[in-house]
């Protein structure tokens, strides 16, 4: 088998910044793989997959030296655009990466580009819309389009121009767990049944461990090759399987739930799951009351009536699909989005927004405009009139030794945790975050549990909103499902995402109804 | 309708109405225009512009009429001056027009290969920014959540610094993905070309024959095209050319086509 | 200087030629009748002659590209254009547009050829958004292509110097905009009355003339645009010019690595 990319004693540093990104990197991406990137925010893992097709260092800048073969092509001698007919780049945000408004015309944009004569192109757009199933997408504006096909459209505008070597930078990190399976099922029928070669970096290992062949794990600039199974266990990472695996010592660990079941079948007993008591909060007061909300936009009612208690001390986690209402009831709640029937109360009162009830938006890294993270929550601090002090705003997320930078100068995951400390400075008692996780290392997620679990301890409560399973399995003692508009589960994490085939946990899907997290399995498990 | 057709029936529209001053040709210009506009304007805020530039050609008649206080206020010039403003309002509604029927992509997609570049900056500064103004509403909804309120010209910075470099990130983002993509390789070919339709020749032969027959008409200086003011008097009225004006209605009882 | 689109010299030549065209294309009724032999004019020419001017501009308007620009100059402009879209209609008072701090400290920023093509693809995709097409679109893109032009040549230095600088500059433009953008019109417009164009009088009494038409039409309304550039570029240009002068050095062209040559250039 012939190399798709060769790295060959890479080493790169950003511009003014003495640490290099990449040190001394030498491996090989084989034809045909599905190799995953893996590695925390920081660890070198985008940097290495802008290098396979020249965006580092042609875009960058930066000091580089070693080379990189790409499709036979050193990268230094050929800038992106010279690669674009062997390799294909899909950054982290789609939507900021289309160029043109049509569907059909996006996926034809590359072949223009590289003169590929006009009937050929034309049967090549009609092969990439079935093979990526969004044939029914092809008039519409890329700007109209959900999450999901976003991605698939980024995709499939990638593959038109033909390359053989397809790069994808978190290709699921926006999309809900229904929505990222199909994204990952397409990328592996790619593999597959085209002999493509997919390189992709994720966070997520419970999405992608079972999916991929070859993982090469960074840390530090530095990385290592090898099957997922043993990277991930030298890199101390994966799925919750496989963390449940490192504490009860098996070997090798298993990536997949398929994998765990049969491992545990021969090795552990996990007793029925305890359960809990019927209502583990034993609620005194009810700090916020959503009765009979009806809410939606001019031409569609999204909110069919939503019923809603928050006690203090609960951190309710709400998911739900893509659309499925979470973004409007959050808003509701807030008070920035009226709603056309029903009534919100915080301890009885119609809340003042920012006072009682603070909202974090969907990316609120775009809030930061001030010159040190410090500065940004102090400004919040100042417009609520609220005395405080910034370092202790920050030290509920861990971050208070960032308060000297420059909000630019943070990681994604630190920018996030800078934001949303800026969104729900100054104290209310009441924390709704819209998707705080998308992006987020598991660092990162640490603070932000943290900060939960100090919002819940000082007699607060809040609602989160989000995709991740693994993460509301931590932290939430409430989980509340939506669809289409209405609440469909409300109860405990054990009930709720123990009873869902989609949005079940790993852990649940191993061990059944009740058991959540790898931690509460390896402190009840009986070695056979 | 290929956006060429649109564009030479607006051109043939426009100088007709600048060869005219005659209220009874520019009358049926504008009534043809109108019919146009009903049967093929897009869906989207830019069929609003028919109608404002309609309005504005009424401003235009009031403005150039309300000129005539800079010399002798007469009937006479009163009438000059009015003659002289319905021109300008038919030039606006034949543009009013053209802007609500024509598909600004379309019209991009028209630039030669030396324009490509710039077309397409064009192109991606009107489909993105739907997204900008998504954006400010956005943040502006954001730092209201947190206490900042957007009013004053001091606090338009936590306004427009944000919405800025969130754009200028994406700007990055969009140049690696041209580029990634092989924008500039030097080679270019092109994905499905608008077609040139029936409907489209027809609209483009017969705009032009009712030019020539207005050009006609004034290089022979018949037809009333510029009614006399001094002294004020009815004006001749030719009937070929009020059918020659009806003509520019022809577009708007052929269908649509693909790109409508 | 900074910035992706004056990178190189060759297209300014190109920008001289029809930056002078453009000259042209506004003061011709000034100039012209001079020039013809026996000031042959009449006025019912002018039409045609718009007519003509339109055609050359809108033919010329980006003469100069024929070299590329490449992706990042044209995402740039896209982005900032869509910004320009963004705060054509909402942001306007009379004459004054928000979409011109965007085109300030775009010019100031990106240096004046940048400047100019901001000006002109911002306007066009206006145009085209908010409908607004008609034979006046090449002397906007061109009119604010000079507002770009000429921020991008202000004085360089301290921050300070250059909001000043900047400030000053948008206020004058205010007024030098409105003045130039009338001036299409006019012959067309004002034709026959005692403010209008006459074929052939001169230039003395045509400025004359001009003066007075453009102080009873334009002079209030311009006065919000000069105010209001001033009070954008003093309220907000600094932080904007940092955020704008960050990603300039961010979109760097000046790339390095060692251990070999370095990489080709944006553009080849």
């Amino acid at each position: 088998m012939s190399e798709a990319v060769l790295y060959r004693s890479v080493s790169f540093s950003y511009p003014g910044v003495r640490r290099r990104a990449l040190d001394e990197v030498s491996l090989s991406v084989p034809e045909g793989a599905f190799a995953l990137a893996v590695g925390p925010t920081g660890s070198g893992k985008t940097t290495l997959l802008r290098a396979a097709n020249g965006l580092v260092p042609h875009f960058t800048g930066g000091t580089f030296s070693g080379r990189v073969v790409t499709g036979g092509r050193d990268t230094l001698d050929h800038a992106p655009r010279h690669l674009a007919d062997v390799i294909a780049y899909v950054p982290q945000d789609p939507a900021a990466s289309f160029v043109l408004d049509r569907v059909e015309d996006e996926l034809a944009y590359g072949m223009e580009n590289l003169g590929v004569a006009p009937a050929h192109m034309r049967r090549r757009v009609e092969e990439v819309l079935d093979l990526l199933a969004i044939e029914p997408l092809r008039d519409r504006s890329v700007r109209s389009l959900s999450g999901g096909e976003r991605q698939r459209v980024t995709i499939a505008a990638a593959l038109a121009a033909g390359p053989r070597i397809l790069v994808l930078d978190e290709p699921t990190s926006q999309l809900d767990p229904q929505g990222a399976e199909d994204v990952l099922a397409a990328l592996q029928r790619l593999v597959h049944d085209h002999g493509m070669t997919v390189l992709i970096a994720e966070h997520r290992l419970e999405r992608v461990a079972g999916f991929v062949d070859l993982a090469i794990g960074c840390a530090a600039g530095r990385t290592t090759v090898g099957s997922p199974a043993e990277v991930l266990e030298r890199i101390d990472s994966g799925p919750p399987v496989a963390r449940l695996a490192r504490m009860l010592g098996w070997s090798p660990a298993p990536l997949t739930v398929r994998e765990a079941r049969a491992i545990a079948g021969r090795s552990v007993i996990v007793p029925e799951a305890p359960v809990p008591a019927p209502d583990p909060f034993s609620p005194g007061a009810a700090l916020l009351e959503a009765d009979g909300l009806v809410a939606g936009y001019a031409e569609r009612e999204i909110l069919h009536g939503i019923q809603l208690r928050l006690f203090e001390g609960e951190v309710i986690v709400l998911m739900g699909r893509n659309g499925a209402g979470k973004t409007t009831l959050l808003r509701c709640l807030a008070g920035v989005h009226r709603p056309a029937a029903g009534t919100v109360r915080v301890r009885g009162r119609t809340p003042r927004p920012g006072v009682d009830i603070a909202l974090c938006p969907q990316e609120p890294e775009s809030v930061l405009y001030c010159e040190t993270v410090a500065e940004e929550i102090a400004v919040t601090l100042r417009a609520r009139g609220v005395d405080g002090r910034s370092e202790d705003e920050l030290r509920r997320f861990g971050i208070e030794d960032l308060a000297a930078r420059h909000p630019r100068d943070c990681s994604a995951g630190q920018r996030l945790l800078v934001a949303t400390a800026a969104m729900v400075a100054g104290g209310p008692a009441v924390v709704l975050l819209d998707e705080p996780t998308r992006g987020l290392d598991p660092e990162a997620k640490a603070g932000l549990a943290r900060f939960l679990r100090s919002v819940a301890e000082g007699g607060g409560a809040a609602i989160v909103a989000t995709h991740d399973v693994e993460l509301a399995a931590a932290i939430a003692s409430r989980v509340v499902m939506l669809a289409a508009g209405e609440v469909i589960a409300d109860g405990s994490p054990m009930q709720v995402l123990g009873d869902s085939r989609v949005f079940a946990p790993q852990m649940t899907r191993v061990f059944g109804a009740g058991w959540l997290t790898p931690e509460q399995v390896a402190a009840a498990a009986v070695p056979v | 309708m290929h956006p060429v057709a649109w564009i030479v029936w607006s051109a043939a529209a426009g100088i007709v109405a600048m060869t005219t001053s005659n209220p009874f040709y520019l009358v049926v210009l504008i009534a043809a225009a109108a019919v146009v506009h009903s049967s093929h304007r897009r869906p989207g805020p830019s069929s609003r512009s028919f109608r404002i530039f309609l309005l504005g050609g009424l401003g235009a008649i009031v403005l150039r009429t309300a000129l005539v206080v800079f010399g002798t206020v007469d009937a006479e010039n009163a009438a000059a001056a009015a003659l002289e403003g319905s021109r300008l309002a038919a030039l606006l509604v034949v543009f009013g027009t053209f802007n609500s029927v024509a598909d600004p992509f379309g019209v991009l997609r028209l630039a030669p290969r030396r324009l490509h570049e710039p077309a397409l900056a064009a192109a991606l500064a009107l489909s993105i920014a739907p997204r900008t103004i998504a954006a400010v509403a956005r943040v502006r909804q954001a730092q209201e959540l947190r206490g900042i309120r957007i009013g004053r010209l001091r606090s338009l910075t936590a306004l427009a610094v944000p919405v800025l470099e969130t754009g200028m990130e994406e700007a990055m983002t969009l140049a690696e993905s041209m580029d990634s993509r092989g924008h500039g390789r030097g080679r270019r070919s092109r994905y499905r070309p608008e077609r040139w339709e029936v409907a489209s020749g027809a609209t483009a032969i017969v705009s032009g024959v009712c030019t020539v027959a207005f050009a006609a008409a004034l290089l022979a200086g018949r037809g009333g095209l510029a009614p006399s003011t001094f002294p004020l008097r009815w004006p001749d009225v030719s009937p070929l050319l009020v059918v020659a004006a009806a003509g520019f209605a022809l577009p708007g009882f052929l269908p649509a086509g693909r790109a409508a | 200087m900074i910035g992706p689109a004056n990178a190189r010299p060759v297209r300014t030549a190109g920008l001289v030629a029809l930056n002078l065209l453009g000259v042209v294309a506004f003061a011709w009724p000034f100039v012209l009748p001079r020039l013809l032999p026996g000031g042959s004019l009449h006025e019912r020419d002018a039409p045609v002659f718009l007519l003509a001017m339109v055609v050359c501009l809108a033919g010329v308007v980006f003469l100069d590209l024929d070299r590329g620009i490449g992706p990042k100059t044209v995402a740039l402009l896209g982005v900032l254009g869509a910004a320009m879209v963004a705060l054509r209609l909402p942001g306007f008072v009379a004459g004054f547009s928000a979409m011109f701090i965007v085109v300030l400290v775009g010019g100031n920023a990106f240096g004046p050829s940048f400047g100019f093509l901001l000006g002109a693809v911002g306007t066009f995709a206006s145009g085209l958004f908010i409908g607004g097409l008609g034979p006046w679109l090449p002397f906007q893109m061109i009119s604010v292509g000079w507002v770009g032009l000429g921020a991008g040549l202000l004085p360089r230095g301290g921050m300070r110097v250059r909001i000043a600088s900047l400030a000053a500059y948008g206020f004058v433009t205010g007024y030098l905009f409105g003045a130039v953008m009338n001036l299409w019109s006019w012959p067309f417009v004002a034709r026959g009355s005692t403010i209008g164009w006459m074929p052939g009088g001169g230039l003395v009494a045509n400025l004359r003339h001009y003066a007075a038409y453009y102080a009873a039409t334009s002079a209030v309304w311009d006065t919000f645009r000069a105010v209001g550039n001033a009070m954008m570029v003093l309220a907000i240009g600094a932080p904007l010019l940092r955020t704008l002068d960050r990603a300039a050095v961010r979109m760097r062209l000046d790339v390095q690595a060692t251990g070999r040559e370095a990489p080709p250039a944006e553009d080849r």
